[in-house]
């Protein structure tokens, strides 16, 4: 059995009766080995169709999850469960639990390191106090909204009011939290929330290729939310200093916000303000004025300055991200899809096109992205499979066509994989509009192949 | 991935039911066990396969039972319907299983539990109907469908279930239009197997109910059963517990009874 992987979240389906004879089977080493190498904020094991389940079974998804944790650093635990089975684990690790227990997945994504939800205002309920805590501090260090009801009849009497909430938080439980920093995007800026005392560690728990793939995408603004900083040692000021070279290269702007300087030295802010770095009191003074942020690149995923050009490298390897192309849409629709044009340009699309579009970014031994655009009715028709019954829900086919693109994605690596090739994907990434895909392609030079699905053409680009 | 072509194609290769069988059905359906068995004998795979199967612990016998008239008289008209059926689909399922880690012992264990199980199933609800009882022996076939119309797309399969969580009966829904139980359907049709066992086959999908109370809770037993089954090590280990969706609000009303049929403790 294979970990979904969504959102940077993994998450085992078990299916029935749970027990330690038959979880075992449940996963071979080469699924062990796959989860080891998957790149994840989250490992969990979803406990919706599972019907029974007794504390041996449990106790090796536990390990599993255990061992991955120490090595990946993420957050493992349970989600989708009533309350008989909450009661249940609490009952099994009642002086043991540490892991974390989510009521649902989309409660999960709530506390996902790489959070891309909007700001959600969150009901909280635990009847622990320190559970309480824990949960509404890593909600707003992932930028939601926390209302924590201090007791049961609170909890009730705020529940009735339930449209005043995007999410209600109950039966929920944060076992050892993964030591990833979190991270946030807010429009076109990413927030990254570190704490306490930054030095060494900050290059382990700071995921370096999220944030260089960041970069690659089009990102420009990156804020550091250090209101809970108490400190900054010299290791932790080179690899700012770093980072801040690496994002001048880019046309990037780091900044910190709340950072205070009682026990960090002075000098690292006057040295870091001249490596490009910013300082705020607050938040609020760079995302409500509109000037400053777009000043600062965060309005717009806006064009690189310092473009970086095709490769023959990559060139070479086309083929194989149009195989990967095709094939999938063939797999996916039972339909040909065929290969009309390519040459070496700018992206050439027609900006009143009513096109949506999405876009995966690649790294490793060559990096770039791949970006589709299609029209409204192809997109929707592609990602049948994925979508089921029929939708009109414009969420939905992005979503799905973030499933898709992600496929391909897999497929490309697999593809490179059997060239010797060892590339990595990120995060998929859809837009809504032809606009906003050119804001990060625009001025790119790249491979436009335009291919035709079902009597309709649409637009591979792939690009550094 | 599988076209609509696909499915026409494995339909139209099934065999008609070989004309033995059909005799000794006919026969069994009257009655007539003796010539039943004598019948039988016409079709030696049939012969051994009988043997074998009522010789297995399941089954309680102290000494070897070899006799085709004997093993007719054991398993009496109900019995000796579904184990034809059984025999009837072992003629179905591949050499060399390729999607799921089975083989020829392991899918034939699969049989015998389910068929020990469902009759115990049926003792419980107190039904005594030799079509139903056979009903079982059709849900082994959903199996060597998805055998056969997805060996060749493991990777891709594979590809999808990485990023959407789906199970195979959806897949061929979403491409095709058709399930593994419609495809059973027709195996049923062809075969001429008697329209309740299609019926109650369909309702253990769990996706699709019917408009008859009795069939629903039969599938819904069945249903329960086959995930059991299917949450046994071995069947784990071949692949077939995430084939098909388990569909856990489906089978809620009869959980209780049926945990306590089996005698597993009902928790969480």
């Amino acid at each position: 059995m294979r970990a979904v992987v969504k959102n940077r979240i993994g998450i085992f389906h078990p299916q029935g009766f749970l027990d330690g004879t038959n979880v075992p089977m449940l996963l071979s080493l080469e699924d062990i080995q796959a989860t080891e190498k998957l790149d994840v904020d989250m490992l969990l094991v979803s406990l919706k169709k599972v019907i029974f389940f007794n504390k041996n079974g449990l106790d090796v998804f536990v390990k599993l999850l255990s061992n991955i944790r120490s090595k990946l650093h993420v957050v493992i635990g349970f989600c989708d469960y009533d309350t008989k089975k909450y009661l249940a684990i609490s009952k099994f690790y009642e002086n043991d639990l540490n892991f974390s227990l989510f009521q649902t997945q989309k409660i999960a994504m709530l506390f996902a390191a790489s959070n891309k939800e909007d700001s959600k205002k969150v009901l909280v309920y635990n009847p622990e106090a320190s559970q309480r805590s824990s949960i509404a501090i890593e909600l707003f260090d992932n930028g939601h909204h926390p209302v924590i009801a201090q007791s049961l009849k609170e909890f009730e009497e705020k529940k009735q009011n339930a449209d005043a909430f995007d999410v209600i938080v109950e039966e929920t439980f944060l076992g050892l939290f993964g030591q990833k920093i979190a991270t946030r995007v807010r429009g076109n800026a990413i927030i990254y929330s570190v704490s306490n005392y930054l030095d060494a560690e900050i290059s382990d728990s700071f995921n370096i290729a999220y944030h260089n793939n960041s970069l690659n995408v089009g990102f420009r603004l990156f804020i550091f939310d250090a209101y809970k900083v108490v400190s900054m040692n010299i290791h932790a000021f080179n690899f700012f200093s770093k980072l801040a070279s690496a994002a001048a290269e880019y046309n990037a702007t780091l900044c910190f916000v709340g950072l205070t300087f009682e026990k960090t030295p002075e000098s690292f802010k006057n040295d870091l303000e001249d490596s490009g770095i910013m300082f705020f009191d607050k938040m609020e003074e760079i995302l409500e004025n509109k000037e400053l942020l777009e000043e600062l690149g965060g309005s717009s995923a806006a064009v690189i300055k310092s473009k970086r050009t095709l490769n023959k490298v990559l060139v070479n390897e086309l083929p194989r991200f149009i195989d990967a192309t095709v094939s999938t849409i063939e797999m996916m629709t039972n339909a040909k899809a065929s290969k009309e044009g390519a040459s070496v340009q700018d992206i050439n699309i027609d900006k009143n096109s009513k096109h949506i579009a999405s876009s995966i970014g690649f790294y490793g031994d060559l990096d770039g992205m791949v970006a589709l655009s299609f029209p409204h009715s192809i997109a929707k028709k592609t990602c049948e499979l994925l979508l089921g019954e029929a939708t009109d829900s414009d969420e939905e086919i992005l979503d799905a066509l973030a499933e898709f693109v992600n496929i391909i994605g897999g497929r490309v690596k697999s593809l490179l994989l059997e060239k010797n090739i060892n590339v990595n994907i990120t995060l998929p990434r859809t837009y809504t509009s032809i606009d906003a895909l050119l804001q990060v392609v625009e001025g790119k030079k790249g491979v436009q192949v335009d291919l035709n699905f079902d009597g309709e053409n649409f637009i591979f680009f792939l690009t550094r | 991935m599988v076209k609509i072509d696909d499915i026409k194609a494995y339909i139209a290769q099934i065999p008609p039911a070989p004309e033995v069988l059909k005799e000794t059905l006919a026969f069994i359906n009257e009655g007539e066990l003796t010539k039943a068995a004598t019948c039988a004998q016409e079709d030696k795979a049939l012969h051994v396969y009988l043997k074998t199967l009522v010789n297995k612990p399941i089954y309680g016998f102290k000494n070897e039972v070899s006799e085709l008239s004997q093993i007719f008289g054991i398993l009496g008209t109900s019995g000796a319907q579904q184990v034809l059926y059984n025999y009837m689909l072992t003629l179905l399922s591949p050499k060399q299983w390729e999607l799921f880690k089975l083989n020829e012992s392991l899918f034939f264990e699969l049989q015998a539990q389910l068929n020990q199980q469902w009759k115990r199933m049926l003792r419980q609800l107190n039904i005594d109907d030799k079509d139903i009882e056979s009903a079982i022996t059709l849900l082994p076939a959903s199996i060597i469908v998805c055998e056969a119309l997805f060996k060749e797309h493991r990777d891709e399969v594979m590809l999808l279930r990485s990023v959407k969580e789906m199970d195979y009966n959806t897949i061929l829904k979403r491409l095709c239009g058709m399930t593994l139980f419609d495809i059973c359907n027709l195996i049923a049709k062809k075969w001429e197997m008697p329209p309740t066992i299609a019926a109650i086959v369909h309702a253990a999908s769990g996706t699709e109910t019917s408009n008859d109370d009795t069939i629903d809770q039969l599938g819904r037993w069945m249903h329960l059963l086959l995930f059991y089954e299917f949450s046994q090590a071995a069947y784990v280990e071949a692949g077939l517990n995430d084939f098909l969706e388990f569909h856990i609000e489906y089978v809620e009303p009869i959980y209780d009874d049926f945990m306590s049929l089996m005698e597993v403790p009902c928790e969480p």
